[in-house]
Order: C-alpha cells, then structure tokens, then sequence
C-alpha cells in the first residue's frame, strides 16, 4: 500500500523548493519559447511543426533532466538521508519526486497546445501521448539521478541518453540506415511519430492505439528497471 | 537492551574502519561513543540505522536487525547526522513540516522545541542563510518531533557556543528523564563524562575500553596524589609541589610527618581524566583534533 499522505507531502515540499530553483525553472521555459519561436519566425514551417519540437524537447529535455537533478541534488546534499530514514518506501519517494514534473509537464503541453490553437480532440491525443512519454522519460531520469555521483555528473550520464532520445527520432525516415534501425526501440520515435500524425496529417486516435501501447510498455518495462537498480545500488553510496 | 552492537566488522576496501565492535545501551541510559576522526563512529551509525551493510556481525535496535526494516523500526528513533542534511531552499518551517508529513506525527512539539532552542524567531529563516550552530539545532529538533524512543546523535555539539551546548546537555538529559535511550558520539571528553552513563573508547576501529565514567577513572587511576608543603618553615619561598604514589609504604609515613608538623599546604588525588585515559589507552590526544 502507498500511503497518499506521504507522497503528498514529497509533492509539496518539491513544489515549495522547486519555486527557489532558477536552474530548473529556466527549463520549463525553455518549451515555450522553442514553440513561440518556431511557429512564428521559422518561415515555411508546417502548421504544428513548432509544437512538436517544443513538445519532444519538454517530455525529453524537462521529462528527464528535472528529475535527475532532483534525486542527484538529494544525493550530493545528503538530504536522501533524510527520506531513507523516514517511513517513506522507495515506491512512494520516487512517485512523489516524479509527481511534480509530471504534472508541469502536463500544464506546459498544454499551454503548447492553446499557443497553437489546437482542436480538443487532438489536443486530447497529445496529452495522453504527453503523459506516457514523459512517464519514460521521468523513469530514465530518476535512474540517471540515481548512478550519478552528483548533480555535474548527471549531465556526463544524461547526455547520451538525451540526445539518443531526442536526435534518434528526428533523424529517422531521411535515410541514415542503423538511426532507423534504433528508432524503432525508442518510445520518443512513437511519440514524434504521434505528433506527426496528429498535427500534420490529423489522423484519428484509433490508428494510434499501437503507438500509445508500446510507449505504456516502455514506460512500465523502465519503471521496474529503476526499482531493480534501487534495490542493487540503493540511494545511499 | 534498547541498543546492541555485537563484534560488528566492517571494511571500506583494504581500509578497516570497524574490526569487532561491541557495546550495549540499556533502556533510559545516555551512552556516548568517543574517539578520534576516523575512529568508526559515523560508521557504527550508519550501519546501526540501516544505511550500511556491516561485513559481519550484528546491529540490533529494539532487540531487531534494522538492515531491510527502516520504515517500522525508524519510526521510533531520531537521528542527528554528522552533516546538516536539510533543504536548504526551504525555511526552517517547511524543513519541520515535511519531516512531520513524512512521520505522520502531530506538530505540537515543532514550536516546543524550536522554543527552547530559541530559533522560534527564525521559523520563517530559509536554512541557507542560518550559521552551522543553529543548522545544527534544526537537525535536534528534527529529530525530536515525532517523539522517538531511541535518541541518536552524532557529534550534536560540533559548531554550537558553549551556552548551546550547554542548553542541549539540558535537553539530553530532560529526554533522558523522560526514559528516552541516547546514543552520541562525540570528541568532547568533558561533554561526555558530564553526559553519559556509560561510555565506550572507539580507536582504529575497535572499543579501546568502556564503562561508566567513574569506574573508569578508577581503573586507570594511579593512585598518585599531590602535595603541595613547605620543605622547611611556613614561607613562600620554601614551598615546594611533589607527586607522590599512594601504594608506597613511604608515601604514608612522609604526609604523616608533613601534617604533625604542620607543613602541609595542600593534597590533591590525581584522578585521571577521560582524556588521560584516552591519551593512555591510545598514544593520541583527542584535543589535538580541534575540540
Ligand atoms: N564511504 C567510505 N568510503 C571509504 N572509506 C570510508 C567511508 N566512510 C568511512 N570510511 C573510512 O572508515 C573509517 C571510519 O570512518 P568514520 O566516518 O566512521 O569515522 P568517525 O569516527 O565518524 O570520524 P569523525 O570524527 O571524523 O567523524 C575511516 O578510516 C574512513 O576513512
Ligand atoms: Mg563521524
């Protein structure tokens, strides 16, 4: 059983703490401006082209580097200690640190999607697309977090796994053969693949039903691989 | 037997930082573990809460292995660590108020504590701009408010005044009549002969000697006494200090002889203090090291 009352009360402390932390806030913004940017002054874009490149870089970039600066910071300060100790289980701490980005990451999609001026329905398929992908993205921070020695090194670990998540899909389909290849085991290609399909070619949410299942599948198969390496490595070195 | 270490081991790499450490606290004693930097005591700990595997050996709190039951057996212990680990982003308050959340105790001892440690003006404080010593007394506080059973504070006094550290004797032993079991480790050897109903000497990884203070300075005591008396008539000038051993059969017949003619000035017995046991048992001064 998780006691509700204990990842609340993580929930809250990471919101008042977070408020304080200009490192972080600078990269919920960044999102909006890429969106702002490239809708307006990129000539010759596609209509939702821009959304998408602020949407892939919000689950990926903020998905991933929030959290694991979040669980490195706790690390490097010893502060983890303090949870550790507590009745706190590690279910519970890393749903409650995971809690606050995944909501933000929900608000600032959908400040995406009134910025462009989207239909319900596919503002719909883009936010359930939004909250599995950043599930991944959150659970693949939380490790980077946790094998990083501190808050410096998770950019060392993080970059090759940012970039693989975030450049592998984009360059996929133009011909690069082994990027295709890669693509095919990346959650973030499905969902680029979903934004595609709904903001350029606005197919309906039943022909995603695949994509949307493979993503949930990632999103599960890295949530265990987090608890497995908590129970290897602990959070405590 | 609130607290029980029993031949605990254990190796970072080929360094021994605990080689067959045992001791024991009883319910409602306050027992302090003393010794140099690099000693073992941060380690004993940390293994006793569960945040260190020990090689061999064992580390029972309430009579239980806390390795793999933090969150039933925790709940009943404090913990000052070594480090002030708080937010530091976050006030005083909001460091208290999640810690409480967490414990899911009430927080009526929140402003007690904070009260007698006088940082209740600071409440609103963000840790961050506040000095070592009163970082140091959030982490008491913290460690008070869900009223633990078990006490464990490592180094409480390092970075506080002697007035707050003073004021913390005061709170340790109020805890302590309130029949609440503390552990503390520390280098201050006077902190802990005022402090503690037992104490254990931890050096190079191993428990040099322990037991209760007084029994302690018994042992090691040399029986030697000082006198202070006149070689010849009762001026200054011919007052002279000598260091003479109790167990001589001379020893007796000289004070003797000092007294009837009434030459004597003064006689102290020269009781070791824990530092001098120390200092004997270990070739070191614990005062060397900044305390
Ligand atoms: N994480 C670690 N990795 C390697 N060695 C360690 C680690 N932690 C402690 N040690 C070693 O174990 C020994 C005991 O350290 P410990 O921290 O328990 O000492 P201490 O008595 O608490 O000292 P201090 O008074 O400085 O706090 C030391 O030799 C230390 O170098
Ligand atoms: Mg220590």
């Amino acid at each position: 059983m998780m006691a509700f009352k204990r990842i609340l009360a993580i929930l809250i402390k990471e919101a008042q703490d977070i408020r304080s932390n200009s490192n972080l806030l600078v990269m919920y913004l960044m999102p909006i401006l890429f969106t702002y940017i490239w809708e307006n002054f990129i000539p010759d874009m596609p209509a939702g082209f821009g959304a998408a490149f602020g949407l892939i870089f919000l689950v990926v970039m903020v998905g991933m580097y929030v959290p694991s600066m979040l669980i490195a910071e706790e690390k490097e300060k010893n502060t983890i200690e303090v949870l550790m100790l507590s009745p706190a289980r590690p279910v519970e701490i890393f749903v409650g640190k995971g809690l606050l980005t995944f909501i933000t990451i929900i608000i600032i999609s959908l400040i995406i999607n009134i910025m462009v001026g989207l239909s319900f329905n596919i503002q719909l398929i883009i936010i359930i697309a939004t909250a599995l992908t950043s599930l991944f993205a959150i659970f693949v921070g939380m490790i980077v977090g946790m094998i990083s020695p501190n808050q410096m090194s998770t950019g060392v670990v993080g970059l090759p796994i940012y970039l693989l998540l975030l450049l592998i899909p984009q360059l996929s389909g133009i011909g690069i053969s082994g990027v295709d290849f890669i693509a095919r085991f990346l959650p973030t290609y499905y969902y680029l693949n979903i934004l595609e399909l709904t903001l350029i070619d606005r197919v309906a949410i039943s022909d995603l039903y695949i994509h949307f299942s493979i993503i949930a599948f990632s999103s599960f198969v890295i949530f265990a691989l987090l608890l497995y390496i908590y129970r290897q490595k602990g959070l405590l070195d | 037997m609130l607290i029980k270490v029993d031949n605990l081991k254990k190796s970072f790499g080929k360094r021994t930082a605990l080689n067959g450490v045992s001791f024991k606290v009883e319910a409602g004693q306050i027992y302090g573990l003393l010794g140099p930097n690099g000693a073992g005591k941060t380690t004993t700990i940390k293994i006793l809460t569960g945040q260190r595997r020990a090689d061999s050996g064992q580390a029972l709190l309430f009579g239980e292995k806390v390795f793999g039951r933090q969150e039933e057996l925790l709940k009943k212990v404090g913990i000052v660590p070594e480090d002030a680990n708080l937010y530091e982003r976050l006030t005083i308050e909001q460091n208290l108020t999640f810690f409480k959340r967490l414990y899911q105790c009430s927080d009526e001892l929140i402003d007690f504590y904070l009260e007698k440690v006088n940082l209740i003006d600071e409440k609103k404080t963000k840790v961050k701009s506040l000095s070592k010593g009163m970082k140091q007394k959030v982490l008491l506080v913290r460690a008070l408010i869900h009223k633990p059973e078990i006490l464990i504070l490592d180094e409480p006094t390092s970075g506080l005044d002697p007035a707050s550290a003073d004021s913390l004797h005061k709170i340790l032993l109020d805890l302590k009549e309130d029949g609440i079991t503390i552990l503390l480790t520390s280098h201050n050897m006077e902190e802990v002969d005022k402090l503690c109903d037992r104490v254990g000497f931890l050096h190079q990884g191993e428990l040099v000697a322990s037991g209760r203070p007084v029994d302690l300075k018994l042992n090691y005591s040399d029986n030697r006494v000082k006198v202070l008396y006149y070689s010849n008539e009762a001026v200054e000038e011919n007052l002279v200090k000598k260091t003479l051993q109790l167990d001589d059969p001379e020893t007796g017949k000289f004070i003797a002889e000092l007294i009837q003619n009434g030459r004597i000035k003064s006689i102290h017995s020269l009781e070791p203090t824990l530092a001098d046991i120390f200092v004997k048992l270990t070739g070191r001064n614990l005062a060397d090291d900044g305390f």
